[in-house]
This record gives structure tokens, C-alpha cells and sequence, in this order.
């Protein structure tokens, strides 16, 4: 599925972490790796990587580091059109104190702006993560049909044990007013018609794809999709969020910030973009 | 505190007893024919007010809505509040992301389904002030408000039509409902200014009372905002469910009202922008803002339409010419705009004359726009009529035109 995987890597402490879970992934999508540092090139730094990578990546023969100066973001970017990536790997920030994560400016114009698929880890672990229980973002978008297939897929090369895909019934509280004007038993299949239609939705999609070996889970909310997804993944403890991107963020996006920036604002868990 | 009279107190009972009572009936005759709730109701107060009831039982209608002042001033407060209301669950209704997320389509459309039945309302009354009546130095004002009244489109009415026809989760249904959602907040934002310039009790010079509105509405959309994203998760934690969200809602509610009425814009201007704050917090659920939507379009909204026509006559203050003339610029105005707006993104002729035919729907807005003016002395009651008119007959075409727009001849693929 993913055969360029690139790692953006800052010699930060969980560097060594980092390394770790990439070469899972290399291992389970059998593909090839790429550092990308931004920065100057030391001795002392390519001697601290070379130790690192002997420790976790000495069998890997398909590896190189790319080292580049330049503006963060844009270099890294601009490295991974190059090199043709599939996959980028970012780490994310720890707000100091509390126990949560969130997007560096950085990364997250990386993330707005890269032509490939992104995954960010709030927590690189060195024995690496298993991503058991994974969320989809199943909201009707555009770009949902391809996220519900590329998330499948990795979930079957990840073995995930459950598969949850949330789709939210849009203006809920509004049509259910609406509905409000027919009688008790006109309002209950209102009710449940808009919940059946949002499952609906999802298991068309879900019917033209492969779902061996995956415990799928469809599970319909109301209000924001963005909200209602972190809130979906911090009740069941998720270890993966997968989700599309929007396209074309603009200045109105920054004004009003919604949706993905939501999210990016207080990561739930561990984050896959599809694109 | 001063209360009412013994017979004071019967005679408001009965009053809001009538008026209910005859409001669900006709709520409920109109939706046995597939017509809005609120066409029902506003035939209802037609029906209870001077128009028929003081033609036909002129005793009875003396008895029931002119024998107690006293009630009727207490009549008159509920009403009030009805009105607050109905504008905070119409700034609730406005959900700013939904827009966002619809991109340049929706916001073509409801620009030009704004732009163009303002320009087409306010050049009308421009260059023939004669026609509607109005002296040479209220044409200015008068041509804002027509312009106004003119492009603002009734999100309920359009929501309803739109799920009666399974189009409201396609494309262009979602862009309908944006584009209403746009209408609606610029339309009240040029309407707040236009009641600056009336300024009837302001407390501020006019380029201050609109610098403060403007202030206001950027603080309410900003900073309002990120108070109530803040507020509210403590109060759906620590306080009672759903009243603590209820109480605190009406009572932030009418706080604003009672800020914008007291910067001498009228108090709907506050409650409205209170609930676009309040609806586009993450925070409230839909739960809450279903059971806000229920009681005050079963309690509060129905005393407002039905009161309506008991001020005014309907069949005295009735001029065809007046009504055609506002209905013309009203369907000219909504179609083309917006129809114009949909063609250019992209949608066929056919779903674009039926978008135009969707957005065409009034309701409510135009009323109490109307009423506002009225109560102003910016119209007069046969203008007034003319808008009552107007926004039951664009409510009531709406669905069959777009079903005709969208109806496909035989033979031809989907």
C-alpha cells in the first residue's frame, strides 16, 4: 500500500522512538525509507543517527537520509515530491504540563499542503504501537469513499481487531424540529430514516470493498463531524483517527477555523490523513 | 410590582386560549395540504382578528381583544418575546461551518440571490415613490427596507420543503440551505442599519450606533463565540440537563436583546446573534437545540403569527396592484439572483431555475421585518399586507414549482 515512506526527523528525544515505529511500518507495508532532515549536517549528528539506525534498521537495505537546508516545511515538502513519497511520518507536540497533543506550525502547513498521505503519532514508542482500535472518518464528503478504502487497507495490513467508521446526520436538531410538525409517528421514522440513511450511506461503500479479517462498526452521530470524532475517539480510547483532507484552506478557514483544524488543535490520538 | 385585575387576568387567558387553539388547527389543516405550519397560523390570526372575526361577531371580537387594555398590554409583552425568540432560534438555524464546508457554490448563490432582489426591491420604491406612497424624504429608508425585505429567504420553510423531497443531504440541497443561512445574516445585518438610521430611541449618534452594531456582531461571531465554547462544557457538567442550557440560554438571550435594544437597534438584533454564537458552539448538542426549536415554534411562534392579524385588517388595507407589483419583484428578484448564482456554478438550467424556486421561499423574516417597519412608521398597513402576501404565496409555491423545475420528461435520463 504505501512504498515510500519518508520520516521527518529533528534529533529531538524521541528521534530513536520515531525511527522505531517507521521501521514497523516499512516492515509490515514492505517498502522503502527515507530521512529527511532539515538542517545542517553535522558530524556529531550523522554518528548520532548512524547509532540509532544500526540499532533498529540494520537489516534494512532499501534506507537513505536525506539531509537539506532550507525553510522547514517547504523543504520537507518539496523532498518528498521529489522522492515520489507515499507516506510522511511527523511526530506531534506535548502541550507542556498537560496531557495533551497537538500540531506544530510546521508540521501543520506540511500536513495542509502535502500531496501525500500524512501520519502523525502523538506518542513514538521505541517497542512501537500497534494500532488496534481504529476510527474512520466516514462524514459525507468527497473525498470519503477513497479514505474508507485506504483506511480498510491499512487497518488489514495493521491487523487492527476494530474498525469503527462515524457518520454524522447534518443539522439534527434542526430537522428533527422540522420533522416536529407531523405526528408521534411521522417524527419517530423521521427519526429513525435519518439515522438509517447515514448508515446506509456508509455501508455502500463499505459493500465494493474488501473487509476480511476486520470487525467493522458503523456508528451514526449528530452535530459537528469534527467535534463529534474527537469526542468518539477519546470514549473508546482510539489509537488511530484515519481522515480525508479539505482542500483549498483558505483565509476564511483561518478566521472560522473548523474541522480538520479542530482537530489538529487537540489531537485525540495518533492521526492518519489520507490523500 | 402592579398585577392584573381579576377579569384582566381571564380575559388574557382567554385570549392566548383562542389563539392557540385556533393556530394548531389551522397548523394542521395546512399541513394536510402540504403547506408550511406557519401559512395556518398567520390565517388563523386572519381569521380570529378585526379581517373576519370583528366582521362577523363584532361583539364577541370586542369582548375577546379590545374590552381589557390591561391584557392587552400583557399581550403585547408575550408577543414580544415571541419575537425575540423566534429570532434566536433563526440565528440557532445558522450554522456557519455547514457554510464553509459548501465552498464558493453556496456562497455564489446566496450573494447573488441577496444582491440581486435587493437592487431589484430598492430601485422599485427609488424611482416610483408615488406608486407605494411615500414621501420624497423617507424614499431613501424605505428603498433600503424593500430592498431588504426583499432577499431575505425562510430557512424553515426551505429545510421542511427540501426533506418533504428527499433533496435535503443531496449537493444542491445542502447549497440551498447555506446559501438561506448566508441570506439570513447579511439580510438582518443591513436591517440592523437601516433601524439605526430610524433611530427611534437610540442613546447614540447614528455613525456611532452602527459602529457599535458592527462591533457588537464581530465580538458576538469572535470572542462571544470562544466564551460560550468555553461556558458550556461546564454547564452541560455541572448543571441540571437540559435545564441548566435552557435557562442560561434564554436569559444570555434576552441580555443581548436587551443590549442591542437599548443601543437603539431593536432587541431581535441581539437575540439573533446570540443564537448564531450559541448554535455554532461545538458544545451545544442537537439534543438541546431540538427541545429549544420544539417549544418555542409550538408555544411562542404561533402566538406571534396569529397576532398579526389581529392588528390589522387584511381585506380593508388589501391593494392588488400593491401585492402584484411586490409579488413580481419578489420572484423576479430571488429566481434570477439566485438561479443566476447556481448556473454559474456549474448546475444545469433546470436545477438552477429549481434552486431559484427554492430560495424564493419567505416567511417569517419578511414579517417581522415588516412589522418592525410598520410599528416604525417606515410603511404604512397596506404595504404591510402587500408583505404578509407575499411571503405566504412564495412559501406556498415553492415546493410545487421546484417539483415542476425538477421534474423530468419522459424519455429523458436521469
Amino acid at each position: 500500500m504505501y512504498q515510500k515512506l519518508a520520516l521527518a526527523i529533528a534529533f529531538s528525544p524521541r528521534m530513536e522512538a520515531l525511527i522505531a515505529e517507521a521501521r514497523k511500518l516499512i516492515q509490515i507495508f514492505e517498502g522503502e525509507l527515507i530521512l529527511i532532515h532539515v538542517g545542517t549536517k553535522t558530524p556529531e549528528l550523522e554518528t548520532q543517527l548512524a547509532e540509532v539506525l544500526s540499532r533498529h534498521c540494520g537489516d534494512l537495505h532499501r534506507i537513505k537520509t536525506i539531509w537539506k537546508e532550507g525553510k522547514p516545511a517547504k523543504t520537507i515538502l518539496k523532498t518528498c515530491e521529489e522522492e515520489g513519497v507515499d507516506l510522511l511520518v511527523l511526530g506531534a507536540l506535548k502541550k507542556e504540563g498537560i496531557l495533551t497533543y497537538y500540531i506544530g506550525s510546521v508540521a501543520r502547513k506540511v500536513i495542509r499542503k502535502s500531496k501525500c498521505s500524512v501520519l502523525t503519532l502523538i506518542e513514538p514508542k521505541i517497542e512501537t504501537t500497534h494500532f488496534s482500535k481504529v476510527v474512520i472518518n466516514g462524514t459525507e464528503l468527497e473525498i470519503t469513499p477513497l479514505v474508507i478504502a485506504r483506511g480498510l487497507k491499512f487497518c488489514q495490513a495493521e491487523r487492527s481487531s476494530q474498525v469503527h467508521i462515524l457518520n454524522e446526520i447534518k443539522m439534527y436538531g434542526f430537522q428533527m424540529a422540522t420533522a416536529g410538525e407531523g405526528t408521534e409517528t411521522e417524527v419517530a421514522n423521521t427519526r429513525r430514516k435519518l439515522v438509517q440513511d447515514e448508515i446506509q450511506y456508509v455501508q455502500d461503500i463499505l459493500d465494493k470493498l474488501d473487509q476480511t479479517g476486520l470487525k467493522i462498526n458503523i456508528k451514526v452521530t449528530a452535530g459537528k463531524w469534527a467535534v463529534e470524532l474527537v469526542r468518539y475517539c477519546e470514549s473508546i480510547e482510539a489509537d488511530l483517527l484515519i481522515m480525508g483532507d479539505e482542500q483549498g484552506l483558505t483565509f476564511i478557514d483561518r478566521l472560522f477555523p473548523h474541522d480538520l483544524e479542530g482537530i489538529l488543535e487537540e489531537l485525540p490520538c495518533n492521526l492518519l490523513i489520507v490523500k | 410590582m402592579e398585577s392584573l385585575a381579576h377579569q384582566d387576568v381571564i380575559n388574557l387567558l382567554l385570549k392566548l386560549a383562542t389563539m392557540l387553539l385556533l393556530a394548531r388547527i389551522f397548523a394542521e389543516v395546512a399541513q394536510k395540504l402540504k403547506q408550511p405550519a406557519v401559512v395556518g397560523e398567520i390565517l388563523a390570526g386572519i381569521i380570529l382578528g378585526p379581517t373576519v372575526l370583528g366582521m362577523v361577531g363584532p361583539e364577541f371580537f370586542e369582548f375577546l381583544f379590545k374590552s381589557s387594555p390591561s391584557a392587552n398590554l400583557a399581550l403585547d409583552g408575550i408577543v414580544q418575546m415571541a419575537v425575540i425568540l423566534l429570532l434566536f432560534i433563526a440565528g440557532l438555524e445558522v450554522e456557519l461551518h455547514l457554510v464553509w464546508s459548501q465552498g464558493k457554490s453556496a456562497v455564489s448563490i446566496s450573494i447573488l440571490g441577496l444582491v440581486v432582489p435587493f437592487i431589484f426591491g430598492f430601485l422599485a420604491p427609488y424611482y416610483f415613490p408615488e406608486f407605494f406612497g411615500i414621501s420624497e424624504d423617507k424614499k431613501l429608508l424605505f428603498s433600503l427596507f424593500m430592498g431588504t425585505a426583499m432577499s431575505i429567504t425562510a430557512l424553515p420553510v426551505v429545510v421542511r420543503i427540501l426533506m418533504d423531497m428527499n433533496l435535503f443531504k443531496t449537493k444542491m440541497g445542502m447549497v440551498i440551505v447555506a446559501g438561506a443561512m448566508v441570506n439570513d445574516l447579511i439580510g438582518w445585518l443591513i436591517f440592523s442599519v437601516i433601524l439605526s438610521f430610524m433611530g427611534k430611541a437610540g442613546n447614540f449618534s447614528l455613525i456611532n450606533t452602527i459602529g457599535i452594531t458592527l462591533l457588537f456582531t464581530v465580538f458576538m461571531l469572535t470572542l462571544g463565540k470562544g466564551l460560550l465554547n468555553k461556558v458550556l462544557p461546564w454547564t452541560n457538567k455541572k448543571l441540571a440537563w437540559p435545564g441548566g442550557v435552557l435557562s442560561l440560554s434564554m436569559a444570555f438571550c434576552f441580555l443581548a436583546a436587551a443590549f442591542t435594544e437599548w443601543l437603539g437597534i431593536h432587541a431581535i438584533f441581539g437575540a439573533f446573534l446570540f443564537g448564531v454564537a450559541l448554535g455554532d458552539s461545538d458544545h451545544l448538542s442537537e439534543k438541546a437545540k431540538e427541545i429549544i426549536h420544539q417549544f418555542i415554534n409550538n408555544i411562542f411562534a404561533p402566538l406571534f403569527f396569529v397576532s398579526i392579524g389581529l392588528k390589522i385588517n387584511f381585506f380593508t388595507n388589501f391593494d392588488l396592484g400593491l401585492v402584484l407589483v411586490i409579488l413580481a419583484i419578489s420572484f423576479a428578484g430571488k429566481i434570477i439572483g439566485s438561479g443566476y448564482g447556481a448556473l454559474r456554478s456549474g448546475y444545469s438550467p433546470k436545477d438552477a431555475l429549481a434552486v431559484g424556486f427554492g430560495m424564493n421561499a419567505r416567511g417569517a423574516m419578511e414579517i417581522i421585518l415588516g412589522l418592525i417597519a410598520l410599528e416604525n412608521g417606515l410603511i404604512d398597513e397596506k404595504l404591510f399586507v402587500a408583505l404578509v402576501v407575499m411571503a405566504l404565496v412564495t412559501s406556498m409555491s415553492a415546493a410545487p414549482l421546484m417539483k415542476w423545475a425538477l421534474k423530468k420528461k419522459p424519455g429523458e435520463a436521469d
